[in-house]
């Protein structure tokens, strides 16, 4: 059986693919032939592309995303788009306006969130193919633990937006998840470096990933913050398991402070952060242009007629950020909520580079739990559901890198260890990745 | 001031002369064709990004600079939030916190105007209401071809007083903008301006929409003589925008604006901050030229010139440059040939000094001649109009045209024979009608290819009627 045909075989009992769509390419290079898939989010030229939104129905992006073009250019065979959250708001894939992806691990589950079919792909089809997500606030940690794969956050800046649906400009990342760990390094590499579409995207060389080297004697640091959350039994027997590991291999591991990782502390500011800048970016769905489309006739003038379309086609949850991101940046409020955040990010960001004046990487678990069911899913309220990226929220609003590796399993369900690096420190996180498979 | 303290603060929006577009490579000019210079980005298109146009960024500087503004070098672009039809993505990107320039001032010859900031964004796109306004439209027809040009913003203190001096900042500021090469009226770049007026003790008015110099004075005058007449009749001024109708030189209300519009400002996280270094700051300080105001003094001092001749040789760099080029003793006769003929000619050609053809040798000589008096305004004229319809040097023409003035004796020879032919007009000069001598001197001109000397054609035209 082909890659496609077992593509569409296990989508058939999963739905975790957006949409398969098969773009013949005979490039030649690092990656080639091999299959790879997208979230839905990232624009490919001429494919349905709604980042995972029914107000985006229909729209058929003019241009490849940089990350798209740049796997092609290397040999790699688009296959289609896969499930995410509605705009990436949401950890378990149930916001989708396009169906709901089931765990491969356990259909009655959920897959994570937002990028919970680019996981689901990886885990569904075994080592073959090369998924790429988007994290903003662990949008790829989350959904790789729960899924048993490898997925990697880069650095934000190493990855180019161009041709990403925004949800938080200044948090959105394009990374990359796979069963394989050497596709991810690949696909890394392939996919990173400056790119003229993108102002943000970082003007500096990239290493070679894909290349294998042995970290020296390491020092890995574990964040109070983050130990202190409260895990499921077993990811934290399987939390202290990992970190047996990292001292069989010869490093050293201590417990450090890094104050502001306080789940209290960068869950607010993270989600002020990003709730202003997607109800900014959502702004343009208005049903102009592009996607969802009414009658002109059937409406009184044009704040009727964007008022009703966004009323119609937007989910819930998105209007939920829309009115939080609203508030949170208007006059009077704006310095209470959305430049404080901004500053409580600074201080962050400050804080972390000095922990890793003493440390080469940390560690924590990357999910508190392992996948929850479908219905337990359901029962969580909106700052319940917030709650669950207390682990990856801190990385993601500092814009470090992390790499979650499969590391055990609870209740018949996978979990998963959360590397995080300094800043542009991707490769250590992978060589290191590589001693914990060797094991 | 006036007695009922009128105050005036202009926002005006001059569209920047760059190859492409603020944020996109597309072209930044007009097209008849609608939506024809677009790309995703200017659109809007999920997925598309901003990057910034460099040369938008440099003569915003240089604006600033030349404004006398504060200019940190350090700039920030942020996201303007606010649903209408002509938003690609329902916000600007404009900027707030950080603005290219501020603090500033700008000197008229009778004031001094505060400029509180200088700042680049983003054109929306035009629009066209099929059937009426905005409001009473059948429908509304959208053209991104503007959407994303680039657009500075100059916003003055309330300083001015009166539609007259409105008039005059907006002269000067359109002078200054000439010079920097940033704007050029008359091409399809556009100067649009916003006023803030108000009479003291009463609520701020905005009227929007106002083009160029020439309306400014008139919307000013009709706001405020509106608001006089609401006071005279007890009644108040309500905080609005109104807009600015050209064709019935009348303001109208768009919207009451109770309090500030709140547009939920956040930094543009697709743009990074953007530094200009103080040595690039330095550089593009030094592009800046001698301004309008400085040149205008100078001319005046250095070469005797009188205000309004001043004025006039500054309205443009070029032409200001080609007279001091061609200035030698006679400065007087230079400038009264370039303000007088030279700029008749042009303007009857449409066109400009620079693409004109006219050097500063071709002033030099026919001044020489003027000076001598070997050659008639007219005819130098005429020299010129063959220098910028043929593309001649004055010398030629006037050698090949034989345009210098006719010697005495030439002239008393035709005025005599003119008195012989025209019998009927000698006849009423003599019985009394003056007039009658103004037909016999064009007689002689015309007999003369212009090259006579008019006043010495009339003399000798007496001297043998009297005979």
């Amino acid at each position: 059986m082909d890659f496609k045909q077992k593509l569409q075989a296990r989508d058939e009992d999963l739905d975790f693919m957006r949409s398969i769509s098969f773009r013949p390419n005979d490039q030649s290079g690092l990656l080639e032939d091999v299959p790879f898939v997208v979230k839905d989010a990232i624009c490919a030229e001429g494919v349905e592309t709604t980042a995972g939104a029914e107000i985006l129905e229909g729209y058929r992006p003019v241009f490849d995303a940089a990350a798209v073009e740049r796997l092609e250019d290397s040999g790699a065979v688009f296959h289609g788009k896969t499930q995410q959250d509605e705009f990436g708001f949401g950890s378990f894939c149930t916001n989708c306006a396009h169906g709901k992806p089931r765990n491969p691990h356990d259909t009655s589950r959920v897959t994570g969130g937002s990028s919970g079919g680019a996981a689901a792909v990886c885990a569904a089809t075994d080592k073959d193919v090369l998924s790429i997500g988007e994290s903003t606030g662990g949008s790829i940690t989350n959904p790789a633990a729960y899924n048993g794969v490898y997925g990697l956050t880069p650095t934000y800046g190493r990855v180019p937006r161009t041709g990403l649906v925004s949800y938080s400009n200044s948090l959105d990342k394009i990374g990359v998840l796979s069963s394989s760990l050497e596709l991810v390094a690949q696909g890394l590499e392939t996919i990173s470096g400056r790119d003229s579409g993108d102002q943000t995207s970082a003007d500096r060389p990239v290493p070679d990933f894909s290349e294998e080297s042995t970290p020296g004697s390491l020092t890995v640091g574990v964040p109070t913050q983050l130990e202190g959350v409260d895990l499921e039994q077993s990811v934290r027997s399987n939390f202290e398991t990992s970190l047996g590991q990292l001292e069989d291999l010869g490093y050293g591991v201590e417990r450090v402070d890094v104050p502001l990782l306080d789940p209290d502390v960068c869950v607010a500011a993270y989600y002020v952060m990003a709730v202003s800048e997607a109800s900014t970016n959502l702004a343009r769905f208005c049903g102009m242009r592009y996607g969802a489309e009414g009658s002109p006739a059937d409406y009184e003038d044009f704040n009727d007629y964007f008022s009703r379309i966004r009323g119609e086609k937007l989910g819930e949850e998105a209007k939920r950020r829309i009115i939080l991101g609203t508030y949170a940046r208007m006059a009077g409020y704006r310095d209470d909520f959305y430049v404080r955040a901004a500053k409580v990010r600074r201080k962050l960001i400050n804080q972390i580079e000095q922990v890793f004046e003493r440390c080469d990487l940390l560690a924590a678990p990357s999910m508190p739990g392992v996948a929850p069911t479908f219905e337990e899913a359901q029962d969580m309220s909106a700052s319940e559901t917030y709650a669950m990226d207390a682990l990856t929220v801190g990385p993601n609003l500092a814009g470090v890198p992390q790499l979650s590796v499969p590391n055990g399993e609870g209740d018949g369900m996978p979990t998963g260890l959360q590397l995080i690096g300094p800043h542009w420190g991707e490769k250590l996180l992978i060589d290191v990745a590589r001693q914990l498979d060797g094991e | 001031m006036s007695e009922d303290g009128v105050t005036i603060g202009l926002e005006t929006h001059v569209q920047l002369d760059t190859n492409t577009k603020l944020f996109c490579s597309c072209p930044n000019r007009h097209a008849d064709e609608p939506n024809t210079l677009t790309c995703p980005t200017c659109l809007g298109h999920p997925g598309s990004r901003p990057a910034i146009n460099e040369e938008a960024l440099r003569q915003s500087v240089m604006v600033g600079e030349a404004l006398g503004c504060d200019v940190s070098g350090k700039t920030r672009f942020a996201r303007k939030t606010y649903f209408y039809p002509d938003m690609a993505k329902n916000f600007q990107v404009t900027q707030y916190d950080n603005p290219v320039a501020q603090n500033g001032q700008l000197k008229t010859e009778e004031q001094s105007v505060g400029i509180r900031r200088v700042h680049v964004e983003e054109d929306p796109a035009s629009m066209v209401h099929e059937g009426g306004d905005i409001s009473s439209a059948e429908y509304t027809l959208v053209d991104y071809n503007r959407a994303g040009r680039p657009l500075l913003e100059i916003v003055t203190e309330p300083d001015m007083s009166s539609p007259e001096e409105a008039r005059e900042y907006l002269k000067e500021l359109t002078g200054v903008l000439r010079y920097l090469g940033v704007y050029s009226p008359g091409s399809d770049f556009v100067l649009k301006s916003d006023a803030n007026i108000s009479l003291s003790g009463g609520s701020r008015v905005e009227v929007k929409n106002i083009t160029g110099i020439s309306e400014i004075e008139k919307a000013l005058s009709y706001e405020i003589s509106r608001q006089r007449q609401l006071r005279r009749r007890g009644r108040e001024v309500g905080k609005q925008t109104r807009s600015f109708n050209s064709s019935m030189g009348s303001t109208k209300p768009l919207r009451e604006k109770e309090s500030e519009e709140d547009y939920g400002y956040i930094v543009e996280p697709d743009l990074t901050s953007h530094t200009i270094s103080e040595e690039d700051v330095d550089t593009i300080k030094e592009d800046v030229p001698e301004l309008p105001r400085q040149k205008r003094k100078r001319l005046k001092s250095e070469y005797g010139l009188g205000s309004e001749t001043a004025d006039s040789l500054v309205r443009e760099r070029d032409f200001a440059d080609l007279f001091e080029k061609a200035a030698g003793q006679n400065s007087e006769t230079v400038a009264r040939l370039m303000v007088n003929t030279l700029r008749k000619v042009l303007n009857y050609h449409g066109s400009k000094i620079t693409d004109s053809g006219v050097a500063a040798e071709d002033i030099s000589f026919l001044t020489s001649l003027l000076a001598e008096n070997d050659i008639t305004e007219r005819n130098a004229e005429k020299a010129l109009r063959s220098a910028v319809e043929d593309g001649v040097r004055a010398r030629q023409a006037v050698e090949e045209e034989d345009l210098r003035k006719t010697d005495s004796s030439e002239t008393r020879k035709v005025a005599e024979s003119v008195v012989e032919d025209e019998t009927e007009a000698v006849e009423d000069y003599v019985s009394g009608e003056e007039d009658a001598i103004n037909y016999l001197v064009g007689q002689v001109m015309s007999r003369t290819n212009g090259s006579a000397d008019p006043s010495e054609a009339r003399e000798m035209l007496e001297e043998a009627m009297n005979q």
